[in-house]
């Protein structure tokens, strides 16, 4: 096979608390597809950053045509000829397409000027080698999410890139968009282009890719040519893990439906989601990242609009239009992303817990320390916070105990139902067994909980029920006996199980 | 239906524009005259020469607060090198200029290098250059400049008042530089995002420290040319002209967010507002009541501006950021 | 959403549009009847340094009284103490083809092309209050300081029956303000009230604590003091604040400019009289004297403003 283009070898890095990396090998060969999965947190996004200078690595060494480099920033990393595009596109919005397509390196005139119409002529000649029809006039604000993400390709093959790597090129495109791409990428292979390609779809992988890397809580699991390998021996290969977290499972579900929904639609984004949580029962809601998961948590809780459907909340039918009528109705949202979308970081502990009742404490608007610790404390001993200090800011707290804030302040409106979005996500292992537990509690107290976890484990041993979304739709359900890891993720990714239930 | 909305907000200021004369035109007999036009452009034109500065300063993503005060400090010292110190006309001009400049790549270098935001950075030398215009002058005009200085401001050629062509001069140099040259691409990059610039190769240090620098060269000329319609340095003139200067620009279409602006729509912008104050004072309006009119004039103007830009009236879902979601 | 605002912004303007009605008949029957049909209407232009002084908005209703009595026409421009918004509002008065211009500069300087360009459109100009140092001006209406000085020398020589010692504080040296008033007042004592020394005359620069300073040690000096008249209000404020420190009681105070502690402390007793400006007499002459010289009567170069004695009689 030659040279590899690019060698990563004994590739470690830590965060606080978490191994991201844990001696990870990786070679890419030019004129290569290369697929990289793995389940979330199995530290792919961790080794694309790596590679692309975003972070520095903690051990281990990288090759780049043979040559050992040290990849000092992103701009060192483009020079070099390695190209990310990432979910989050990075063009100008406010530029038009030849101009996105040759910043930094615009044709001049004689006088030092912009050789405007040379520009032009690049930019078009880029744009047809790739066959790709976009004016080079057009500001790239008003260009739909596909064609912006061609042009991003288009400018790194300008600027020579010998790798691209993709993180999760296909999650926003159509079928007939992802094929286009695909006849893209196939077509830049013929060219002597490496592509690293992550996706969490596995028949876009197995559709593309030459060879595959498995990725599974930081290590290495292998890489296999991808007529060598099967789908589902892939997929044991992500899951693998021992099931060594422990739940201790001791509510049962009443009979009793708290929240009913049918039919709820947002166009483009979820399509038909039915089901309903009984009291004291924990459903889980799995699926892939895109899967819409998220969004469906978002519009029960009023946040976004939807199109179709129907609420109700113990038998009677309810309209929520806005975070307020959620909150009125008994619905408390636990967010995914505490820290952006929960917690107010400067602030004391008791004020971040007491903030959502504050009418109730403070019935004529008039706060004082006493009452806010008052009103605090028996949350903190309750969901044993550490340190169990009313006034300590939130930012000096771990995870754990962050999370457990978020969830003390919901308490305090006593509500019915809980909407948990990963709720265990950033936290270490005892913390975890914590929430969980916690979260046992609640349902014994009769409160009906629906979380959304992209952890297998957690989905499996805490669930009483567990609905699978994949692409907007749920596309199945199973009852706690008879989920397993296998059959969750195959519904998540499609088509390649026996369908299960 | 794309075409013309695009048509639309990129001539939405030049609509309120034409709207805002056709209106006078039919309200008074005194508007639509060549000498009112006149008038309206030279009492434009220094508030546009400043509001140029400005919108680069503002397509860059940030703000220039200190032009009003450079404005009276560049005058102060330029009338004082004259007067006080008996220098020619230019090489007053000269170091008023400098002075201007150098207090913009102040600005500049406390944004990029004392890493404060452009608001408190310009913020802080507003506040300075003014206390150094009134230690300069000790709160008393500068007066007895020679004609050829006054001539600047209250001078004409072939009709055209003197302000009015060094704004002319100014709009066609700034607009060179946008629109014809490397460094004006990379300027709405930065603006753009910052981050993706400086991974295009961009020098984004450079660039911003520049942009504040031409923002207080600009307003040194603003004063120099206010001085010379004065034909004295006041050192409390320029109060308050940043705000104007920034209503130009956003009337223009220039975004506080960065990004966009053009020297067409601030040239338009300026207009606007010099439009607004001749037309108000020919219509009569009591001076207490115009402030009211002149503040909801804008609301709607820059409102219009948005509404073409962003098109239909919809609903948005609240913005949550979302971050990966499932 | 964004229609609700619109809305509300809508609703604003109406309800703005409603305040205006009642200042605006004037405006209409005015743009309906341009100056062509009406060859003969006067139509006067005041330009204000600022509006926001209780002295300027009582001028500007006494001009808008006087213009009503003499049936002109009176457009008032604000330039908000600004010098570039002055020369802009004094060239949209041009424009409109003023008949005249009053003028109340910002500052005696930044106003001279502005005169300058009203000359070249042939608009006589007044000034008002504050004078030009260039141009061509008809006629300077303002306070005549002098005579304010013999008022104040007039109550003092009164009050003390023609005899007594008598302290002036005077106001920094040099300024116009100072040396009338000055004036006046000696002018005044050694005509016609030669009875009254003044045992002491030194200047305190119009400031409250130079006076009060100033006039502690005058009292360390003078063991008899009957009178004392400063060229302002706040030197005759520090000067009673030292008397009383010091024990002395019996000084007749007079001051200059009435300013609101100034007249409290008339109302309270401790100052006798201060001398005050007529501002909307003022705003009124100035009008009167734009439409006699309009109408092609003489009008002297400059209007001496009459000025009034505030004292426990005459004040509200």
């Amino acid at each position: 096979m030659g040279e590899p283009l690019l060698r990563a070898e004994g590739i470690s890095k830590a965060f606080p608390g978490v191994q991201a990396l844990d001696r990870v090998t990786l070679e890419i060969f030019p004129g290569e597809i290369h697929g990289l999965v793995g389940e979330n947190g199995a530290g792919k996004s961790t080794l694309i950053r790596i590679l692309a200078g975003a972070i520095p690595r903690d051990a281990g060494r990288i090759f780049w045509q043979g040559q050992p480099v040290e990849i000092a920033d992103p701009r060192h990393a483009r020079r070099l000829g390695i190209a990310v595009i990432h979910q989050e596109l990075s063009l100008l919005p406010n530029l038009t397409v030849a101009q996105n397509l040759l910043l930094g390196r615009e044709p001049r005139t004689r006088w030092g000027l912009l050789d405007r119409r040379a520009m032009e002529q690049q930019a078009w000649r880029i744009l047809h080698e790739l066959g790709l029809d976009l004016d080079p006039q057009a500001p790239v604000g008003s260009l739909p999410f596909a064609q912006r993400q061609m042009l991003e390709i288009a400018r790194a093959l300008s600027e020579n890139a010998r790798l691209l790597i993709m993180d999760e090129p296909t999650s926003a495109l159509s079928d007939r968009e992802i094929h286009r791409l695909f006849e893209l990428l196939r077509d830049l292979k013929a060219r002597g282009v490496a592509v690293l390609f992550i996706s969490h779809r596995l028949e876009e992988i197995f559709q593309i890719a030459d060879r595959i890397t498995i990725l599974r809580d930081g290590h290495h699991i292998g890489t296999f040519p991808i007529t060598e390998v099967t789908p589902s021996a892939v997929v044991r290969m992500m899951v693998g893990r021992e099931m060594s977290e422990m739940f201790v499972k001791t509510a049962t579900a009443g009979t009793e439906a708290i929240l009913e929904v049918r039919d709820l639609t947002r166009e483009g984004v979820f399509y038909g989601v039915s089901f309903e949580i009984r009291r004291g029962e924990i459903v889980g809601l799995a699926g892939l990242v895109g899967a819409g998961r998220t969004e469906v948590a978002r519009a029960l809780f009023g946040l976004d609009p939807v199109d179709r459907g129907e609420i109700r909340i113990e038998g009677k039918a309810v309209r929520i239009r806005s975070p307020l009528d959620a909150i009125r109705l008994g619905m408390a949202l636990i967010p995914e992303d505490r820290k952006a979308q929960a917690l107010f970081l400067s602030m004391a502990l008791r004020s971040n817990i007491t903030i959502a009742a504050l009418p109730r404490i403070a019935p004529l608007g008039l706060l004082s320390g006493r009452r806010l610790d008052a009103a605090s404390q028996p949350c903190i001993r309750h969901l044993d916070i550490r340190p169990p200090r009313p006034g300590i800011p939130v930012r000096h707290l771990s995870g754990g105990n962050q999370q457990k804030a978020v969830i003390a302040r919901w308490l305090l409106l006593q509500p019915r139902i809980l909407i948990m979005d990963e709720p265990t996500r950033g936290i270490d292992v005892a913390a975890k067994a914590e929430i969980h537990a916690l979260m046992d509690r609640l349902a014994r107290e009769g409160k009906a909980i629906l979380m959304i976890s992209s952890e297998l484990p957690e989905i499996l041993g805490i669930s009483d029920r567990i609905l699978v979304m994949r692409e907007g739709r749920i596309v199945g359900e199973l009852k706690r006996e008879e989920a397993t890891a296998d059959r969750v993720l195959a519904l998540a990714m499609g088509g390649l199980h026996a369908r299960a239930a | 239906m794309r075409g013309l909305r695009d048509f639309l907000g990129r001539w939405s200021g030049g609509l309120v524009l034409l709207a805002l004369w056709l209106a006078l035109t039919l309200m008074t007999p005194r508007f639509l005259t060549p000498s009112n036009l006149l008038n309206v452009a030279l009492q434009s034109s220094i508030l546009a020469v400043v509001a140029l500065g400005m919108t680069l300063t503002i397509i860059s993503g940030g703000i220039d607060l200190s032009v009003g005060s450079v404005v009276a400090f560049t005058g102060a010292l330029t009338a004082g090198l004259m007067v006080r110190n008996s220098w020619p006309v230019g090489g007053a001009i000269l170091v008023g200029l400098a002075a201007g400049l150098a207090m913009g790549l102040l600005n500049g270098a406390l944004v990029i290098y004392g890493r404060l935001v452009p608001f408190i950075a310009t913020l802080s030398t507003m506040a300075i250059a003014r206390g150094l215009t009134l230690v300069y002058t000790r709160g008393y005009p500068i007066s007895g400049l020679p004609e050829a200085f006054t001539f600047l401001g209250t001078g004409d050629v072939l009709g055209i008042p003197m302000p009015v062509l060094v704004m002319m001069a100014v709009a066609a140099g700034i607009s060179l530089l946008l629109n014809h040259t490397p460094w004006g691409l990379h300027l709405y990059a930065v603006g753009g995002g910052e981050d993706l610039a400086w991974l295009s190769g961009v020098r984004v240090k450079r660039i911003k420290g520049l942009v504040y620098g031409m923002s207080g060269l600009l307003a040194g000329l603003g004063g120099i040319l206010l001085t010379a319609r004065l034909w004295s340095a006041q050192p409390n003139v320029g109060i308050g002209l940043e705000l104007e200067a920034i209503a130009a620009s956003v009337l223009g279409g220039a975004s506080l967010s960065g990004g966009y602006g053009s020297v067409r729509g601030t040239l338009v912008g300026a207009l606007v507002m010099g439009t607004v104050g001749n037309g108000l004072n020919l219509l009569e309006v009591p001076s207490y009541h115009q402030q009211i009119i002149k503040g909801l004039i804008f609301i709607l103007a820059v409102g219009l501006d948005q509404l073409l830009k962003t098109g239909p009236l919809s609903a948005r879902s609240i913005p949550m950021r979302r971050r990966g979601a499932s | 959403m964004r229609i609700r605002l619109l809305w509300l912004l809508l609703g604003i303007l109406a309800l703005i549009a409603g305040a205006c009605a009642p200042t605006t008949p004037a405006a209409p029957g005015a743009t309906a009847t341009p100056a062509a049909a009406q060859p003969q209407e006067i139509v006067l232009g005041l330009s204000l340094s600022t509006l926001n002084n209780p002295f300027f908005v009582t001028l500007k209703e006494g001009a808008e009284k006087a213009a009503a009595q003499y049936g002109v026409r009176l457009i008032v421009v604000d330039a908000q103490d600004d010098p570039a918004k002055e020369a802009a509002n004094i060239e949209d008065l041009i424009q409109k083809k003023v008949s005249a211009l009053l003028i109340n500069p910002t500052d005696t300087k930044a106003v001279v092309p502005s005169i300058q360009k009203a000359n070249q459109a042939g608009i006589p100009v007044f000034t008002v209050d504050r004078a030009a140092e260039g141009g061509e001006i008809v006629s300077h209406i303002a306070s005549d300081n002098v005579a304010g000085g013999r008022m104040a020398a007039e109550f003092l020589c009164k009050a003390l029956n023609g005899k007594g010692k008598v302290v002036e504080l005077e106001g920094i040296p040099g300024t116009s303000a100072a040396r009338d008033r000055g004036k006046g007042f000696n002018d005044y004592l050694k005509e016609q009230c030669p009875g009254l020394e003044v045992i002491a005359r030194q200047p305190a620069d119009f400031n409250r604590a130079k006076g009060l300073q100033v006039f502690e040690n005058i009292l360390q000096a003078q063991p008899q003091i009957d009178g004392v008249f400063a060229h302002n209000d706040e030197m005759v404020l520090g000067a009673i604040q030292a008397a009383e420190a010091a024990g002395r009681t019996g000084i007749i105070f007079v001051g200059f400019d009435a300013i609101d502690d100034a007249v409290k402390a008339v109302k309270d007793g401790k100052l006798a009289a201060t001398v005050a400006q007529q501002p909307a007499e003022m705003g009124r002459l100035a009008v009167e004297m734009a439409v006699k010289y309009l109408r092609g009567e003489k009008v002297e170069k400059f209007i001496p403003v009459p000025l009034s004695l505030v004292t426990k009689e005459t004040v509200k």
